[in-house]
C-alpha cells in the first residue's frame, strides 16, 4: 500500500580484500527504521533476469551500513544491490540498482610488514595483503608490486618512496638514526594502489665494515663470458666464494637467502676474479651476483649484490674481416664475434654488420661510404681502378642497440685495369697495319720507278771490248753475218743475238766510257746521240 | 592559442618520453625469441603427454578474442597479464609433477624478465574506464583462476600439472602468433 518512508540513496559498496560493506544515506525519519537489502548476479556478464535473493549480513540493519561479505563469492560477474528501509510493516520502495563487478571496485588491503635492523641496514620482509586467507581476491600474489614510502624520524623530513621486493634490504641509510616507513601493495595493471600498512618505525644500528670484504663487486663480460671482479683491501690471507641466484626467485614471497648457489670453479678461491659463464643460461632471464669473503679467523662477509642481466650487460667483441678482390668486385668476409661456436650470441641479438670502406689515397678527404648487412659475405662493386681500399667492419644489434667495436683495417688494392693495354695493343696494331697498306704501295711504285729510271739511264748492258769502232759507223756493216750459212740458221735467232751484242754493246760501251776513253766516244759524241743510232741500227736490222 | 600551445608543448613531451625508450620499439622482437624459448623449455621440461591424464582432460575455453583488439597497446597489456598469470601458476608445487628442475627454472626466470620489460614499456593510461575492456580481462582472469582451482581440487598430482602445462603451452603458442604481428 501508500507508505509514506522514503527509500534510501547514494548507495555505495566499499571493498577492501574480500570485505563487502554496503553503505546508504537516509534522509527521512530515523526513528524506528530498519533497513533491508536484495541482491542477484550474473554469470559471465550476460543480465538475463535472475530472481533476487536476500543479502545476508543486510537484513533488517539499524545503521546506515552493513557487511555483506559471506554473500559474494563470484568476483568477476556483475552484482546488483538495493536496498529499502522498513518500519514494522512498511516499506519502503526499493532504492536504485547498484551495478558492481567486485574485483573492479575492490581496494587492496594493507600488506603485513616484519622488519629487522642490523649493521645499518633495514632488513624487510612484506607479506601479501591476503596472506594465509582461503578466500581471496587477490589470487595472484605475485603480481603485486610493493611500494615503500620511508623518511627520517624528524621534523622536514623527505620521503622517499621505491620499489622493493618482497623480501629486501634499504642499505642507503645513516647509521644510528630512527626511520620510519610504510608500504603499500599495487597491481600495476589493474591501476590499483592499495592501503597502506601501518607505519613502523625503526632505529638503524651502527655500521660495522669488515676490512676483508669484497668491495666494487663488477661485471665485464665480453661476447658472452662473464667475468666477476673485485677488491681487496686486506692484506691477510682472503678466500672467496662467488654466489649467484637466479633472477625470478627474488619475485617470490618465499625465503630466497637460502637458494643462492656457488659458482662452479669460483669456490674457496684467492683470486679477486671469477669466471661465471657457465651459469648463464643466456636463453633466459637475469642473475644476481654476491662474493662471500673468509677470514682466516672464518668469519664471513657479503659484499654487494649485482644484478646481471646477460644479453644487456654483455658487450659485443670485434668481429674478424678477411678482404679479397677479384675484378672490380671487393669481397668481404666477415668473422662474427665470438667465433663460429658462439650462435646464440647471433641469435639472440639477431646481429648485423656495417662495412666502412674508403679509398687509401695522401688526401685524407676520401669519402667513408657505409654498407650495412645481415649476412657474413659483402661485396662491395663501385670501384676505381688501380685504387688502395680500406675496410673496417663494426657488429651492431638493433634489438639491444648494441654495437662493438671496430674491427681492424684492411686494405687491398684493386689492380689496373686490363681493359686499357688491350686498347692501347689494339690501336698499335691497327695503325701498324694501316701504316703497311699505305706504305707498301708508295714503296712499291718508288722501286718500280727507280728500275726504270736505272734501265733508261744506267743501262746495265756493255758492248763487248772487242767490237771495234763501235758506235762511229752505222751498224750496216755486217760484222755478224761473216758466216752466212749460220745466218740463215740463225735467222730466227738473229734479233736476239743482235740484241744480246747490242746489250753487250751497251755495257762495253758503258764500260769504254767509264774505264777508257776510246778515241770513238771522246767527248763531243754525247751519249744521247750515240743512243739514237743504236736505235735506229735496232730498227734497221729488225 | 595560449592553450593550444600547452597542449602542443604537451603532446611532444609525450611523443619524446616515447621515443626515448628505444627498447621497447623492439621489445616484439625480442618477446619473439623470448617465446620461442619458453615454448623449447615447456617441451623440455617433461616427456610426452602421459596417455592416462587424457580422461581428466578438461576444456579451459581460452578468451582468443582477448588477443584480438584492434590496438597494440591493449595486445601488449593482455600478453602481460598472462605472462603474469602464467607464472604465478609454475610457481606452485610442482614435486609431484617430477619435471626437470633447471628447464622450469629458466622458464620461470624469462618469463618474470619478459614480465618486467614489458612493465617498463607498456604505458599503463587509464583515458577513460571502459567496462567493455575490462570485461575482456576479467574473462581472462576467469580463464586462468579455473585453471588455478583444478588444479587445487587434483592436489597438483601429475595428470593436473600435465594438463596444465599443455593448455599453457596452447596459450603461448596463441601468443606467439600474435607477436610476430606485431
Amino acid at each position: 500500500g501508500q507508505t509514506n518512508l522514503k527509500s534510501p540513496q547514494d548507495i555505495q559498496v566499499y571493498v577492501v580484500n574480500t570485505n563487502f560493506t554496503l553503505r546508504w544515506n537516509y534522509t527521512g525519519n530515523h526513528t524506528n527504521v530498519t533497513f533491508s537489502a536484495e541482491y542477484r548476479w550474473f554469470e559471465d556478464f550476460v543480465t538475463n533476469e535472475t530472481e533476487w535473493k536476500e543479502l545476508p549480513g543486510c537484513q533488517s540493519v539499524a545503521s546506515m551500513e552493513c557487511d555483506f561479505s559471506s554473500a559474494i563469492t563470484k568476483y568477476y560477474d556483475t552484482h546488483h544491490v538495493r536496498i529499502r528501509a522498513e518500519r514494522r510493516e512498511e516499506v519502503s520502495p526499493w532504492s536504485s540498482i547498484f551495478e558492481m563487478i567486485p574485483y573492479l571496485i575492490a581496494e587492496i588491503g594493507p600488506p603485513g610488514i616484519r622488519l629487522q635492523s642490523t649493521n645499518g641496514v633495514i632488513k624487510i620482509k612484506v607479506s601479501p595483503p591476503e596472506a594465509n586467507q582461503v578466500r581471496k581476491m587477490w589470487i595472484d600474489d605475485l603480481s603485486f608490486k610493493y611500494d615503500l614510502v620511508i623518511w627520517e624520524n624528524s621534523s622536514n623530513a623527505e620521503f622517499r618512496s621505491r620499489s622493493i621486493f618482497p623480501t629486501d634490504i634499504i642499505d642507503d641509510l645513516a647509521p644510528d638514526t630512527t626511520y620510519c616507513l610504510k608500504v603499500q601493495a599495487t597491481l600495476p595493471l589493474d591501476f590499483k594502489e592499495g592501503l597502506f600498512s601501518p607505519i613502523r618505525c625503526v632505529k638503524t644500528t651502527h655500521k660495522v665494515n669488515d676490512l676483508f670484504c669484497a668491495t666494487n663487486v663488477s661485471v665485464l663480460a665480453l661476447n658472452m663470458k662473464f667475468h666477476l671482479h673485485w677488491n681487496n683491501q686486506y692484506k691477510q690471507h682472503v678466500s672467496y666464494n662467488v654466489q649467484y641466484l637466479i633472477g625470478y626467485l627474488k619475485k617470490l614471497h618465499d625465503d630466497y637467502s637460502v637458494k643462492w648457489l656457488s659458482v662452479p670453479g669460483c669456490e674457496n678461491i684467492t683470486d679477486t676474479e671469477c669466471n661465471f659463464s657457465p651459469i648463464i643460461a643466456t636463453t633466459s632471464g637475469f642473475y644476481y651476483l654476491r662474493v662471500q669473503a673468509m677470514s682466516e679467523y672464518n668469519k664471513s662477509c657479503l659484499s654487494n649484490e649485482i644484478k646481471v642481466d646477460p644479453l644487456i650487460t654483455n658487450e659485443i667483441g670485434p668481429p674478424g674481416v678477411k678482404v679479397d678482390i677479384s675484378d672490380v668486385l671487393l669481397h668481404i668476409q666477415i668473422s662474427p664475434p665470438g667465433g663460429s661456436e658462439n650462435e646464440v650470441m647471433r641469435d639472440r641479438y639477431d646481429l648485423s654488420y656495417r662495412i666502412l670502406y674508403w679509398k687509401n689515397s695522401s688526401n685524407n678527404e676520401e669519402e667513408i661510404k657505409v654498407k650495412e648487412l645481415k649476412q657474413t659475405i659483402g661485396v662491395v662493386s663501385d670501384l676505381a681502378p688501380s685504387t688502395m681500399y680500406c675496410v673496417k667492419v663494426q657488429a651492431f644489434s638493433e634489438v639491444y642497440n648494441k654495437s662493438s667495436h671496430y674491427s681492424r683495417e684492411e686494405c687491398i688494392k684493386t689492380p689496373g685495369d686490363k681493359i686499357l693495354p688491350l686498347i692501347i695493343l689494339a690501336t698499335f696494331v691497327t695503325a701498324l697495319i694501316a701504316v703497311c697498306l699505305v706504305a707498301m704501295p708508295l714503296v712499291f711504285a718508288v722501286y718500280q720507278a727507280y728500275s726504270k729510271i736505272k734501265y733508261v739511264f744506267f743501262p746495265s748492258c756493255q758492248p763487248p771490248l772487242n767490237i771495234e769502232g763501235f758506235g762511229q759507223q752505222v751498224f750496216s756493216t755486217p760484222y755478224l753475218i761473216t758466216t752466212e750459212e749460220r745466218i740463215e740458221n740463225f735467222s730466227v735467232i738473229e734479233p736476239i743475238v743482235i740484241e744480246v751484242n747490242q746489250i753487250d754493246f751497251k755495257d762495253h760501251k758503258h764500260s769504254n766510257q767509264s774505264s777508257r776513253d776510246s778515241g770513238n766516244y771522246s767527248n763531243d759524241d754525247d751519249t744521247s746521240g750515240s743512243k739514237v743510232s743504236e736505235e735506229t741500227l735496232e730498227k734497221e736490222i729488225v | 592559442m595560449n592553450t593550444f600551445g600547452l597542449v602542443q608543448i604537451g603532446l611532444m613531451l609525450l611523443c619524446t618520453t616515447n621515443t626515448s625508450s628505444l627498447q621497447c620499439n623492439h621489445l616484439p622482437l625480442q618477446q619473439r625469441k623470448v617465446i620461442e624459448n619458453s615454448l623449447q623449455l615447456l617441451d623440455k621440461m617433461g616427456k610426452k603427454f602421459p596417455l592416462q591424464c587424457l580422461r581428466e582432460k578438461t576444456s579451459f575455453r581460452f578468451p582468443q578474442q582477448v588477443l584480438k583488439a584492434r590496438q597494440k597497446e591493449t595486445i601488449k597489456v593482455a600478453i602481460e597479464e598472462i605472462f603474469q598469470h602464467i607464472f604465478y601458476i609454475f610457481s606452485k608445487n610442482v614435486t609431484l609433477a617430477a619435471w626437470n628442475g633447471t628447464a622450469l627454472e629458466q622458464f620461470q626466470n624469462g618469463l618474470y624478465q619478459q614480465i618486467e620489460q614489458l612493465e617498463a614499456c607498456v604505458i599503463k593510461k587509464r583515458t577513460n574506464y571502459f567496462q567493455n575492456k575490462e570485461v575482456n580481462r576479467l574473462k581472462l582472469k576467469k580463464y586462468f583462476q579455473k585453471i588455478d582451482c583444478f588444479l587445487k581440487d587434483k592436489q597438483h598430482n601429475l595428470c593436473s600439472w600435465e594438463i596444465s602445462r599443455a593448455e599453457m603451452r596452447r596459450c603461448l603458442q596463441l601468443i606467439d602468433k600474435v607477436v610476430r604481428k606485431l
